[in-house]
């Protein structure tokens, strides 16, 4: 995947923020043909052949945020304003979460093992040896490989002493741990929807930023504009996301416009409890194993690959499911939206009915730049008595559900814990075995993001730096915020 | 003596979101012997933003010079040569 920092998500970000400065401006309909203009005026270099191409590209970029489904309903010939009109006249699908742009699309070559330069062409010639398939010839006293025979094992390249042998990737597909990306017959980039779980890897992987998230932002916008009672129910990875306390981000987000903000750690206690209750149950009526149900992307694996996987699935909601309960308990009328770093929340979202819209942190971020809500200046909120449900923040963190989990067991001796902390090919080869695979343990934490929660596509910062955040250690803001905060 | 080198970092929401967050971790690309010289603390939003002189965010202020598009690999190359500049 690619580093979080880099010239597509600065880009991405700019187009948020010129989007929804224009959105509250009130100013949209009408500026939102010349955005393409502004954040790609005349004189700029550009990374792509020209600053046409550019433009045409912060243009896909505005249609994504719009929500539109670039793959289905692009039309060259139809203005951004026109598009704009429809999606807050209408109610859009939100589903599928990703789409692409085949014109953004490099038609990466199909990934394939090639001999560089640095081949001496020696004599011992460990990949000639090492090769399965007698897939190596050698041409002119150098290596070279038989592509219709290479099977891409990689041992060529794990032998060579001179490191010669070059894997040429297919970043998109490489990154899908389910194989849902596929290419159409002129190479470019497609989603096969019925095996997508949404995990959103593809779209972070993708150097030409040609897969994209549509976002579902406008609609929560409208129910903000709206005089309904809105709650933000915000991700336990919310903590270190940005330069500033959770009471701080609390008071941010009310900011924005929501007139109330729980956080979904609430839930996620409930989640403990319950799992922790089904756990005990399961074990002493003889199950092997059981697993978390937390990640929707893991859902989304057992939905439409392994089904079978449903009978060690615990059947507890998420913390997103069980806080939104929480909050129409307290206050029927209010909409509940969802902050969070997942793509794939707005697929449980959709299933769920009780939560009304889903956003990502870097959505949010967006909307605190076009409002200019500085998050470490406001006022700290009070975040009410959180004592039982703290450890629940760690929710976030791989190996942070199963603690919680276990902690709230009555009998803790009696579990044996391991972890799956991101799935990719070949855990997922794994995953398809993982009820007849002598076990590692009969509980198992499953989460689809590497590190958890703070490393999902809708992130804004690097895990190294939420977590340093999140223990409130770096000096900076710390010593910054001290200054402030009298502790 | 030394005098010590004042680093404020940018963490106003623009600048952390486009990169700013990465500076933080200065403990990893800094010299550790260069940060002992220096003074750095995150700050909020000093307004480099709003003009055009500086570049575009993140930004970073130097002893009091504005330095933007900041990436970890530029702040470590100026803190060095301003850190050596002032103790010739």
């Amino acid at each position: 995947m690619l580093e979080i920092n880099n010239q597509f998500t600065h880009l991405k970000s700019k187009v948020y923020a010129t989007v929804l400065k224009c959105f509250f401006n009130g100013t949209l309909e009408e500026d939102i043909d010349k955005i393409p203009f502004w954040i790609i005026p005349k004189d700029t270099d550009p990374s792509r052949c020209c600053i046409y191409k550019e433009r045409a590209m912060v243009r896909y970029r505005i249609l994504a945020f719009l929500g539109i489904n670039i793959e289905k309903d692009d039309d060259e010939m139809k203005p951004l304003s026109d598009y704009y009109r429809e999606v807050i006249s209408k109610q859009m699908k939100p589903l599928p979460v990703l789409t692409t742009i085949s014109t953004a699309c490099s038609a990466c070559p199909q990934d394939q093992y090639l001999i560089s330069d640095a081949c001496r062409g020696c004599y011992a010639r460990p990949c000639l040896a090492n090769c399965p398939k007698d897939a190596i010839e050698f041409i002119n006293g150098k290596a070279s490989i038989i592509q219709e025979k290479c099977i891409r094992c990689g041992k060529c390249q794990e032998v060579c002493p001179f490191n010669s042998v070059l894997h040429r990737l297919v970043p998109c597909e490489g990154s899908c741990p389910v194989d849902a990306i596929k290419k159409n017959e002129k190479g470019f980039v497609e989603i096969d929807y019925k095996k997508c779980i949404s995990c959103g890897k593809c779209s972070r992987s993708c150097p030409f930023g040609a897969i994209v998230e549509r976002s579902s932002i406008f609609p929560v916008l409208q129910i903000l504009q709206s005089k309904e009672r809105t709650t933000a129910i915000i991700a336990p990875a919310i903590d270190g996301q940005f330069p500033g306390t959770l009471g701080q981000i609390k008071t941010a987000i009310k900011m924005v416009g929501f007139d109330d903000v729980v956080e979904v750690s609430e839930g996620a206690e409930l989640t403990s409890i319950n799992e922790a209750k089904e756990l005990e149950h399961r074990i002493k009526r003889g199950d092997k194993l059981m697993s978390t149900s937390c990640c929707p992307s893991y859902v989304e694996i057992i939905e439409k690959h392994l089904p079978k996987l449903n009978a060690i699935k615990s059947d507890t909601l998420s913390p997103m499911a069980y806080t939104a309960q929480l909050v129409k308990e307290r206050d029927p009328n209010t909409k509940i939206v969802f902050i969070g770093p997942c793509l794939a929340k707005r697929v449980e979202a959709v299933k769920l009915k009780t939560v009304d819209g889903v956003i990502t942190f870097s959505e949010l971020a967006s909307m605190f730049i076009a409002k200019d809500i500085d998050v470490k200046e406001v006022q700290e909120a009070d975040l009410g008595d959180t004592h039982s449900f703290e450890d629940c923040r760690d929710f976030a963190i791989s190996e942070g559900v199963k603690g919680c989990v276990i902690k709230r067991m009555e009998d803790p001796s009696i579990v044996k814990p391991y972890n799956i902390d991101g799935i990719d090919k070949k855990v997922f080869k794994m995953l398809k075995v993982i009820d007849k695979i002598p076990s590692k343990g009969n509980f198992v934490e499953v989460m689809v993001c590497d590190g958890g929660c703070i490393n999902g596509p809708g992130t804004i910062v690097k895990p190294k730096i939420a977590m340093k955040l999140r223990n409130g250690n770096t000096q900076a803001i710390t010593k910054a915020m001290k200054k402030e905060r009298l502790y | 003596m030394d005098k010590k080198v004042k680093i404020k970092i940018c963490v106003g929401t623009s600048c952390f979101v486009q990169g700013g967050s990465d500076l933080l971790l200065y403990n990893d690309f800094i010299d550790p012997e260069i940060i002992e010289k220096c003074d750095i603390e995150g700050i909020s939003c000093f307004n480099a933003c709003k003009g055009h002189e500086n570049g575009s965010a993140p930004f970073v202020m130097i002893n009091d010079k504005i330095y933007g598009d900041m990436t970890p690999e530029k702040l470590n190359k100026i803190v060095i040569e301003v850190y050596h500049a002032r103790n010739k």
